[in-house]
């Protein structure tokens, strides 16, 4: 630096800290503005909903913005399937609705097939370069036409009634459709918060006084059983509880089982089926623990 | 030009020097209060509410009934409750409501009323920091670091609240400041007003107990020569401000807090393995849920750069660089001086250690905050005291900025010279200004613009409220104009006693009704924290749907989530 500029910065230096007092207030003014309006968001929606088919996935960006997603977009678009998703792996595509240029990383390595501008609001298209073609999905089929339940030799019945809820601690929603066992325990669909607080839709079933047996009929089988399983967070992010295991079995013969263990989180699993491959039958799911302490456990998998 | 003599100040810092201290501390209060009307009740202020009137009413029954009012039972009836807490605030909490409120209706709310005392102590805390900063460098210096603490947005939000935080700030400021004349004046009067403010600090938060190891090792360095000349004839000698603060100090804790007056040591022990072993609640950070040791050493510096303003921390940089500095110079110096040379270069001596103790005061409010055992839960109110300390460096920082633009601009007039004094005053508090006043009522859910403002820190996954007084703005911008009449309401994390405060102020709507699960509610809120989502997800089941009816945002960002069953 010449002997002239360093003279200059030393003389000028001091001008810096105002510089910044007024970069922080421009600053300040830029980000307090509305990243999109009502308006925006309606258009992004009639696009979305125009555009997305049955199997794609409709996502929001950053992830913090989802409560404003759904309720902008409702339930028909925001469903659970889509929300409280076990992965991205089913979805051909997906779309993304994002505002102030957030990406979900989850699509990294995704192919950008579309963008679409509505003022703030992005909506960008992205092919799964490998999407997984699920054949049975265990989640949809938790109900009478599908399954049944059984604690020991003991049926469950099917059953619609109030759900059940709490407040911070409670544990995943009990559903008013459950299969609810003589003498305490149940089978039903809801969503737990895994050890990252991210919503899974899953098979709720809880090993409450001994093993839950539930017997899939109609299963179409493909080469591997892919699911994952958790225990709802607050029952295991302090790693103290028993752990849970997950069997599966057709025709009486064994396919395989997983253990969940304390702090495992949303634990994913593989089990291969080929042997099985292409045949349609019963699929027996077995969840035991060795205590039932805060086992509030929830299990989903699909067939491939 | 000149200003009229009645306006200008003489070099010496007196008594007008408080009138401007209190002016700001006015100033600020008279913002204060119309802000405390749109800002929910978190769940402590619920209970500091009730013990607040309990206590109060005690000390009123003391007047009334005498011997009666004395008993264990009569005491402990009114004192139990909250009792882990010592009583300062709380009882000016009920005396406030009962004066302010109940007796003079100045005050429609009761709520303001019991909030007045916590934000009066915001305005000393303000008050005693420009004192501080006048008299240890300039009222320049002083008059930036009030402005620079009052802006703080989290300091604004917390000085809204019946709460101990921002008491406790003002409390150990202002010990700090009185011990730092005693220092100077050296007579009785003073060493007792240090007993006695240290006393006031303990009755209001257990943060007091840090205070010793700031003060003592000051006061001991300050007359390190007096006490080794009297050690060298045989002699102890103690300075007289510890003295009182190991006296008068714990005396003034004992009068004001009657639930200690029975069991004393069993109660005084309660109170220590309370806070020492205190639980830890949920609290996110950088996207991880914490909710028990090892708490992340990150925590206070990421906190501290993305909560206050960054033009504060810059002028603090440069202000703690040249004490350091100066620190430095004069180790140099006196290490040359034991080496017998001669230390050329050596630093003005300042008898009050004043660099000294605002560093020990600084280090005593964050050091704990860097040990993996302690709690995160609190944001950043627990380290709250360490602020004023940080804008009195700041103010220092700005007498140098100052100093520069002088060198810079040798050739101002006086008006001239003025008018850009001014402008560089606008350019460093403009910004805090605005950032504060936008935060209000999401202060806690506010970040700063280095960190991207409150989408910053939601991209970064930092804590965005706790508490959940944050219903009062859903009630405001949906309950109460939407809500079907006697609709039942999941309020979730907000408490029974805060909703039943806002139904009886009108800032929710009466005929609303409060139930324990979503599963029984019309409408459920989840204010959201990241520990929250599971609350989220279960209404997802009980209602049937995911879609919120209503979003309260900031800047974008979810608040509270409203549903409502279909």
């Amino acid at each position: 630096m010449s002997a002239t500029a360093l003279s200059a910065l030393q003389r000028w230096g001091f001008a810096i800290v105002p510089a910044v007092g007024l970069v922080e207030l421009v600053a300040h003014v830029a980000q307090t503005r509305p990243a999109a309006n009502e308006g925006d968001w309606a258009a992004a929606r009639a696009w979305v909903a125009a555009s997305a088919k049955p199997e794609d996935l409709v996502a929001f960006a950053p992830k913090w913005i989802d409560p404003v997603g759904r309720m902008r977009f409702g339930d028909d678009i925001a469903n659970i399937e889509r929300e409280a998703r076990p992965d991205e792996t089913r979805f051909p595509r997906a779309i993304e609705v994002g505002i102030r240029g957030a990406h979900l990383a989850a699509f990294d390595g995704w192919r950008k097939s579309d963008t679409q501008r509505f003022g703030g609001v992005t909506v960008t298209t992205w092919e799964n370069p490998s999407p997984a073609h699920v054949l049975s999905d265990l989640v949809s089929m938790i109900e009478p036409r599908h399954a049944h339940v059984f604690r020991g030799d003991a049926e469950c019945p099917w059953s619609h009634t109030r759900p059940e809820s709490g407040g911070l601690g409670y544990g995943p929603a009990v559903p008013a459709d459950r299969f609810a066992c003589p003498g305490g325990g149940f089978a039903g669909m809801s969503v737990v918060a895994d050890l990252d607080y991210v919503p899974h839709r899953c098979i709720y079933a809880p090993p409450a006084g001994g093993p839950l047996r539930i017997r899939f009929e109609g299963v179409r089988f493909g080469h591997e059983l892919h699911g994952h399983h958790a225990i709802y967070v607050e029952a295991e992010r302090n790693r103290t509880g028993a752990p849970v295991t997950l069997s599966f079995a057709s025709g009486g013969t064994s396919i395989g089982s997983i253990v969940h263990r304390d702090g495992d989180g949303w634990k994913p699993f593989e089990l291969d089926t080929s042997q099985l491959d292409g045949q349609t039958g019963e699929l027996t799911v077995e969840v035991s623990s060795p205590s039932s302490d805060r086992r509030q456990y929830c299990f989903e998998a699909d067939t491939r | 030009m000149k200003l009229p003599a009645a306006l200008r100040l003489p070099s010496r810092v007196g008594w007008r020097d408080h009138v401007i201290g209190a002016l700001l501390a006015l100033v600020y209060v008279a913002w204060l209060i119309p802000g405390a009307r749109v800002l929910g009740f978190p769940r402590d202020e619920g209970i500091y509410f009730r013990a607040g009137a309990d206590y109060f009413r005690w000390w009123h029954s003391l007047l009334e009934r005498g011997r009666e009012a004395l008993q264990q039972g009569a005491i402990d009836g009114a004192f139990n409750i909250n009792h882990e807490h010592p009583p300062l605030m709380k009882t000016l909490f009920g005396a406030s409501e009962w004066l302010l409120h109940e007796k003079w209706r100045v005050f429609a709310d009761a709520s303001t009323a019991f909030r007045l005392p916590g934000m009066m102590s915001a305005g000393l805390a303000i008050w005693v920091t420009y004192l501080f900063g006048a008299r240890a460098w300039s009222r320049r210096a002083g008059l930036v670091a009030a402005l620079l603490f009052a802006l703080m947005p989290r300091v604004f939000f917390h000085a809204h609240l019946a709460c101990f935080d921002v008491p406790i700030t003002a409390m150990w400021i202002l010990c700090v400041y009185v011990h730092w004349r005693a220092q100077e004046k050296r007579t009785w009067g003073w060493a007792v007003a240090v007993g006695v403010a240290y006393g006031l600090c303990l009755a209001t938060k257990h943060n007091a107990w840090v205070l010793p190891f700031v003060l003592v090792p000051h006061a001991l360095f300050v007359d390190r020569h007096g006490i080794w000349r009297a050690l060298r004839v045989g002699r102890v000698s103690i300075p007289a401000s510890i003295v009182t603060m190991a006296t008068v100090g714990p005396a003034v804790l004992y009068a004001l807090w009657p639930w200690i007056w029975n069991d004393t040591m069993g109660r005084l022990q309660f109170w220590a393995d309370f806070m020492t072993h205190h639980d830890y609640y949920n609290i996110e950070f950088l996207g991880k849920n914490y909710f028990g040791p090892p708490s992340p050493k990150s925590y206070l510096p990421v906190m501290v750069l993305a909560t206050v303003p960054t033009i504060t921390i810059l002028l603090f940089l440069a202000g703690a660089i040249d004490r350091i500095g100066v620190g430095v110079r004069r180790l140099r110096a006196w290490a040359m001086t034991l080496a017998h040379r001669d230390p050329r270069d050596t630093p003005p001596r300042d008898p009050l250690e004043t660099d000294l103790l605002l560093a020990l005061s600084f280090c005593g409010c964050v050091s704990v905050f860097f040990l993996s055992k302690t709690p995160i839960f609190g944001g950043t109110k627990h380290w709250m005291p360490a602020y004023p300390v940080l804008a009195l460096f700041a103010g220092r920082g700005f007498d140098l900025v100052t100093a520069a633009m002088h060198r810079a601009l040798p050739a101002l007039d006086d008006t001239k010279r003025r008018l850009a004094e001014t402008a560089l005053v606008a350019c460093v508090t403009v910004a805090p200004l605005a950032v504060t006043a936008h935060s209000h009522p999401f202060g806690l859910s506010a970040y700063v613009p280095l960190v991207g403002g409150t989408a910053g820190g939601a991209d970064m996954g930092l804590n965005r409220q706790f508490w959940g007084f944050t219903t009062q703005t859903a009630a405001a911008e949906y309950l109460n104009s939407k809500a079907p009449r006697g609709a039942n309401v999941f309020v979730n994390d907000t408490t029974w006693d805060a909703w039943a405060r806002m139904q009886e102020e009108g800032r929710v709507r009466g005929d609303l009704r409060v139930v324990g699960a979503p599963a029984e509610a019309m409408l459920s809120l989840v204010q959201h924290e990241l520990h929250m989502n599971e609350v989220d997800y279960d209404i997802w089941i009980a209602d049937g749907s995911d879609a919120p009816v209503y979003v309260v945002t900031h800047d974008d960002v979810p608040i509270v989530s409203i549903y409502g069953r279909r």
